[in-house]
């Protein structure tokens, strides 16, 4: 029937979404404080060519720091699709389930303590945020079984004490900190994107990108579990798998991401939305456009952050919120006709 | 011969002091219409919910094709059983046919997506339930006798031999009442479909059901041909009320009548005489 998804309108959406999305971060790494000669960057390429400024600049810090973008906006929007779907609840975001403040506290104690040893090329402070991120959703998720079976609205009270909970630590600690190490934790939770290891991109988005298949795969299942548990169960989707890879997965990608980035927030909210507005809910688009458009969407946030107040640069999580929430609005004004919670 | 639904010394409880059902038996032979009726917290949902396998018996054993309700995995008793539950409206917009199509969850391929048969399936529950005509419409924006055809549609598209549905026709008016008990007993009567419909509406179960189980709020029970369940002694017994019994042809009627019936002489005179 016409208007319906097919396999193939989706392979040409998501084809084309690529496409925009390479068009995208060519186009951003041409931008910046300084001008780059493409000349001099091909020259770069060459062996046996002495060092330039031109080629340094494209391929050692503004190529890593564009594909970080990528990653990150990709990993934070199919998070927040399935967090949404799971919940069933338009407000939830990746971080509802206590990775936000998880991450701060995993963070705030790497920077108090002082440790600098690095560990596969990471600095103390992304890797306590990574422990600490997953550390917290299993206690969420722990906690949310002991109020029942599997209730979402535990599992989101869970959330919402735990977060809290780690909030108030995050502060108490902030308070007995001296104000150099305030400064990093503070600049770390705003959310931003440094020049990372070419290593630890490529194993960065190798998770992220196998997350998001893996999540593809079970999108079927999210559809009939947007209708409740009974109703997904009657139509023979197996609850208990899809619930445990689908928070698994999502909680694995966003602490990659927030690892890699700090909070970077809104993404998560805003990206789903907007897809889910102008092409529908049925996950199996919902899930791989969403993927592509948070990865334009961060690409263009942080290019955004380097070149606004420059030299200075911007947190990018303050260019998120800045430019995600009016975005926001004007999608729902547009269509929010469309979408069934507003009424 | 055997039923295809079979429930032996059947009980239940939600904590161990309290009781809802007790030791109940029944069978449902292939391809007839089973209204189970009753007061409200008499435990009909409850029973649905058993049938289906959401609930694990506390004693006694249910056979959905000969083998324990509890030995199929989630998949292998969607593809024999369908239910159809008091709605539940999700919050993001599905549009009536991707409603629909879920039912085919299952049998997708491996990218996730549907066959072309499935499509066809989904045409003929779209057909059959006349809910083609907005087939591309949001769920949201029907009414809820419409989202209630659509419903029905799925369990439908679902193609098993079993459809177990949970007060079907509450909050609708005549027309759709009607509608879905047609609906239902043309699945049963051209499908060969077993359907079970949670009700208390006695007078469509009466009309369009072949057996009846009747549950009493006090764990008693009674099954049998819809025509000798229902009777007035039967119904002031389970429900506490008095009834009036009327036939036309061979439908009976009931009809309740309050403490202010009028030949009660109780009642007011709105109009001037």
């Amino acid at each position: 029937m016409k208007g319906q998804l097919t396999a193939r309108k989706l392979v040409v959406r998501a084809a084309a979404g690529f496409a925009v999305l390479v068009v995208v971060m060519a186009v951003c790494l041409l931008m910046g404080t300084e001008r780059v000669s493409l000349k001099a960057v091909v020259d770069g390429i060459r062996p046996g060519v002495a060092v330039n400024p031109d080629y340094e600049i494209f391929v050692k810090v503004r190529l890593p720091r564009i594909f970080l973008a990528a990653i990150v906006g990709a990993a934070l929007a199919c998070s927040g699709v399935v967090c949404q779907a799971l919940l069933r609840n338009p407000l939830a975001d990746p971080y509802i389930l206590g990775i936000s403040s998880g991450a701060g506290l995993g963070a705030i104690i790497a920077v108090i303590s002082g440790l600098n040893r690095t560990f596969v090329g990471q600095s103390p402070i992304a890797v306590f945020a990574f422990v600490g991120a997953l550390g917290t959703v299993w206690l969420v998720w722990f906690l949310g079984r002991l109020t029942g079976k599997f209730h979402v609205t535990g599992l989101l009270l869970a959330g919402v004490v735990v977060n809290t909970f780690f909030s108030a630590l995050i502060m108490f600690l902030t308070l007995v900190a001296k104000s150099q190490q305030v400064y990093a934790t503070i600049f770390w939770l705003m959310g931003n994107m440094v020049e990372e290891d070419i290593i630890v991109l490529w194993i960065g988005a190798g998770c992220v990108i196998g997350g998001i298949v893996a999540l593809f795969y079970i999108a079927p299942q999210l559809n009939a579990l947007s209708f409740g548990e009974n109703d997904a169960r009657s139509m023979g989707v197996n609850i208990a798998r899809t619930q445990i890879i689908a928070f698994g997965v999502a909680a694995f990608i966003t602490a990659i991401a927030v690892s890699l980035s700090g909070l970077v927030g809104f993404v998560g909210l805003v990206v789903p939305h907007g897809v889910r507005i102008v092409f529908g809910p049925d996950h199996r688009q919902l899930l791989p456009l969403s993927g592509i458009i948070g990865a334009i969407f961060l690409v263009v946030a942080d290019t955004f952050a380097r070149i606004v107040v420059a030299p200075a640069q911007l947190p990018v999580g303050v260019v998120t919120a800045i430019v995600g929430g009016p975005f926001f609005l004007v999608l729902l004004i547009k269509y929010g006709r469309k979408v069934s919670w507003l009424k | 011969m055997s039923g295809i639904i079979e429930v032996e010394g059947l009980s239940f409880g939600y904590t161990p002091q309290s009781t809802v059902l007790k030791d109940i038996s029944f069978k449902v032979m292939p391809g007839t219409f089973l209204a189970i009726a009753g007061p409200n917290g008499a435990g009909k949902s409850t029973l649905l919910n058993l049938l289906c396998g959401m609930l694990s018996p506390r004693s006694g054993t249910i056979r959905v094709d000969a083998a324990p309700v509890e030995s199929y995995s989630t998949e292998a008793l969607a593809k024999k059983v369908a239910v159809v539950r008091q709605e539940f409206v999700p919050v993001f917009a599905f549009s009536v046919i991707d409603t629909v199509m879920m039912a085919r969850t299952l049998y997708y391929g491996p990218m996730g997506f549907e066959s072309k048969l499935d499509r066809e399936i989904v045409a003929e529950a779209l057909e059959a339930t006349d809910t083609a005509r907005f087939a591309l419409r949001s769920l949201a924006s029907l009414s809820a006798g419409e989202r209630q055809l659509v419903f029905i549609a799925r369990a439908l598209a679902q193609n098993t031999s079993i459809l177990l549905l949970d007060e079907p026709t509450s909050f609708l008016d005549l027309k759709h009442q009607v509608g879905i008990y047609d609906l239902l007993k043309a699945a049963q009567l051209q499908k060969g479909k077993t359907i079970v419909a949670v009700t208390h509406d006695i007078n469509l179960a009466a009309q369009y059901c072949d057996a009846t189980l009747l549950i009493g709020a006090d764990s008693s029970y009674q099954y049998g041909y819809a025509k000798d369940v229902f009777s007035v002694e039967q119904i002031k017994k389970v429900f506490g009320v008095k009834v009036f019994m009327g036939k036309i042809g061979q439908e009976k009627f009931f009809i309740p009548l309050g403490k202010f019936a009028k030949d009660g002489g109780q009642a007011a005179t709105p109009l001037e005489s």
